[in-house]
């Protein structure tokens, strides 16, 4: 699907490779507790399979991927901050490994977790 | 008040923070000190920063927090501890910049909890406050990354405690906590790969460790505007900037990579090094070191005469400054005029020194005459400055009461339509500019300038040149004397006291804003210190300090 052209042939990436790069570059970033899955439906294919990856989507167009991420972030920090960071993270961590331009990451805060109520 | 710098504790003030628990004003001290620090230190930070994504930017992003951080703590005047940490917290949260920012917000939130509603904080309470910090920080992540600042808090909390335990005091707690953090900080490219590839320490912890130097160093009375030299790794080596901060006597810059004999004693090194030359830096990466220095023409060789009996050099890179700096010199010292349409009204202020027409030109002068209180300028200078303009409708602000005449001479000279606008002094010529309609009358222009420099009063503060008594004043030649309106008003021994005297008789709870242009023989850190007194004195008025550059005055104030 995202394909680079390479003289011996084409090469493809699939989301899911893409989607693996930027949940490990999420789960790193400070502030992030865990992914969420993104609505109802992913919720209910996760019960079924609980190995089944989510939180994560990928699309791509001739001009680059588009990435959502859903996630859940811990009580007490700057939203705006910590989002920050897992966007720039995961644009980063993806152009890197992939070659490929980040158009937009958009980040859905899902929930908050509460350790510490201060 | 940010940009400002701390001054060096008074002794008393001193002991009373080493000595006694410290209450809510020794903790505002205290991380004043390490934002202070922090800021002399961030180009340095934000030359580490690689992970997670290397975008340079550690350093200000601290900085910014912290100052966020700091700010929220001085809108508080409470002296109960656990109150000051609180607004630290909250402010820290509020301003937290960036993944380190945010990181350090929840150092400064776990501290808060630990100190809640406590009045002093002594040792214990310290060591648990920073146990509470980093349990807080590590919370906020599933997978924690070591080799990172969150490493730093983890092994600085472990050594408090183990400190606690053997019954040491908090000030010998934070010599030691500054100490683990340093080693900490070194050994971070060995947790994290990515930080041993680019060749350098992680920059978050780095500025962690900064902030807590910091502090220590308020408490041994050290300096905290100038950064320490010290080891960097080679990709932090700034040798642009090392070049374009150059002083006299630095005629030759010379590098040096060369590999050690044995183990380099660094401190000896510099020591030495110092002897020789100045803008010292030291690099060191893969075993070798690369080391840079300016050095005056005669000594041009002793560096690598020096270096030779520690090691073997691999490569020696001499070039010869002047030259450079020359042509460097030339097009930093150029500023950028305005240029003006025919018809418009170009106006030509005469500047005392390089600050200051830096700042007439960004008010929007079309030339620029240098001369002050011992260079008038000639009629002829005066002159050349406008003739060559493409409109016929001119000001001129001379800016001197000397050299009014010459201006007014000009005036009578050229063809062109000119007015010569009475100012004395350099904030008048300022107020008067802020007036400026270009597209206006010549006749509505002059009328509006007139009017607004009647409307500042400026103040000027120098060294007496010579024994005198003049308007009831006694001026013993080399005392310090103060000017308003070119009144001379006060004789005073020093030029904190000449300011009092100043603002004073200039009646200024009558104003609204004190601006400052220190001179040319005036460090930056005396006017700090008298811009925070004036802060603290009038805190109704708006203070703001400008690199004035002029010669003789070593400050000139303008009171509006």
């Amino acid at each position: 699907m995202t394909d680079q052209i390479n003289p011996l042939g084409n090469i493809y990436i699939f989301p899911q490779a893409i989607a693996t790069i930027a949940r490990q570059a999420t789960l790193q970033s400070y502030g992030v507790i865990s992914l969420a899955p993104k609505n109802l439906s992913e919720s209910v294919k996760l019960f079924f399979n609980k190995k089944r990856p989510f939180g994560i989507n990928v699309r791509a167009d001739s001009s680059g991927l588009y990435i959502d991420i859903y996630i859940i972030v811990e009580y007490g920090m700057r939203i705006k901050s910590l989002t920050n960071s897992v966007a720039n993270t995961v644009k980063y961590n993806i152009e890197k490994t992939i070659g490929m331009p980040v158009q937009r990451v958009n980040v859905h805060v899902r929930g908050l977790r509460i350790s510490n109520p201060d | 008040m940010s940009g400002k710098s701390i001054t060096i504790l008074g002794e008393a003030e001193r002991h009373r923070l080493l000595q006694s628990p410290v209450d809510g004003s020794g903790l505002k001290l205290l991380l004043e000190a390490g934002l202070t620090w922090l800021r002399t230190n961030q180009q340095y930070v934000n030359s580490l920063n690689v992970f997670p994504v290397p975008d340079g930017d550690t350093g200000t992003n601290m900085v910014l927090t912290m100052q966020a951080a700091y700010d929220e703590v001085c809108q508080h005047q409470s002296l109960n501890v656990g109150e000051m940490a609180h607004s630290l917290a909250q402010g820290a949260l509020m301003g937290a910049r960036g993944n380190s920012g945010v990181i350090l917000s929840q150092i400064w939130r776990g501290f808060a909890r630990a100190m809640d509603h406590y009045e002093t904080m002594d040792a214990a309470l310290f060591v648990r406050a920073l146990q509470e910090s980093r349990n807080t920080a590590y919370k906020g992540v599933v997978k924690p990354v070591e080799g990172t600042i969150l490493t730093v808090i983890n092994d600085i909390a472990v050594e408090a405690e183990n400190r606690l335990k053997e019954g040491d005091k908090l000030s010998d707690i934070l010599v030691n906590i500054v100490e683990t953090a340093d080693e900490s900080v070194k050994n971070t490219p060995e947790l994290l790969p990515i930080l041993k590839q680019a060749g350098v320490v992680d920059s978050g912890g780095k500025g962690l460790f900064f902030i807590f130097e910091g502090m220590l160093r308020l408490l041994q009375g050290n300096s905290l505007d100038t950064a320490i030299a010290e080891i960097k790794p080679l990709s932090a080596l700034d040798l642009e900037n090392a070049l374009e901060t150059i002083e006299e006597g630095q005629d030759y810059e010379v590098v040096i990579d060369f590999v050690p004999h044995s183990s380099l004693d660094l401190e000896d090194y510099y020591t030495n090094l110092t002897k020789i030359g100045t803008s010292i830096q030291v690099g060191e990466g893969d075993g070798m070191y690369r080391m840079h220095i300016h050095v005056p023409f005669e000594n041009r060789y002793s560096p690598i005469d020096y270096t030779m009996e520690l090691g073997t050099i691999q490569k020696v890179m001499m070039e010869n400054l002047l030259d450079q700096v020359n042509n460097k010199k030339r097009d930093k010292d150029k500023i950028k005029l305005i240029s003006v349409n025919p018809d418009e009204i170009a106006v030509v202020a005469v500047s005392p020194g390089h600050g200051l027409s830096r700042i007439f030109a960004s008010l929007g002068v079309a030339a620029i005459v240098e001369g002050g209180q011992t260079m008038n300028p000639s009629v002829k200078e005066i002159l050349a400055a406008f003739e060559n303009l493409p409109t016929d409708k001119i000001i001129i602000l001379p800016n001197n009461k000397n050299i009014q005449l010459a201006a007014e001479k000009a005036a009578a000279v050229t063809v062109k339509n000119v007015a010569v606008i009475p100012t004395r002094n350099t904030p008048q010529g300022f107020s008067a500019l802020l007036r400026l309609m270009p597209n206006g009358e010549l006749e509505e222009n002059v009328e509006a300038m007139m009017e607004a420099i009647r409307e500042v009063e400026t103040g000027e503060i120098t060294t007496a040149t010579r024994t005198i008594e003049i308007d009831d004043v006694e001026v013993q030649k080399g005392q310090v004397i103060a000017l308003l309106n070119g009144k001379l008003i006060a004789s005073t021994q020093s030029i904190d006291e000449a300011c009092i005297r100043l603002l004073e008789k200039a009646q200024v709870e009558n104003y609204e804003r004190i601006t400052l242009f220190y001179g040319e023989n005036m460090p930056l850190s005396h006017v700090n210190k008298i811009a925070d007194w004036i802060q603290t004195t009038y805190p109704e008025h708006e203070v703001e300090i400008h690199e004035g550059g002029q010669a003789h005055y070593q400050l000139i104030v303008a009171i509006e």
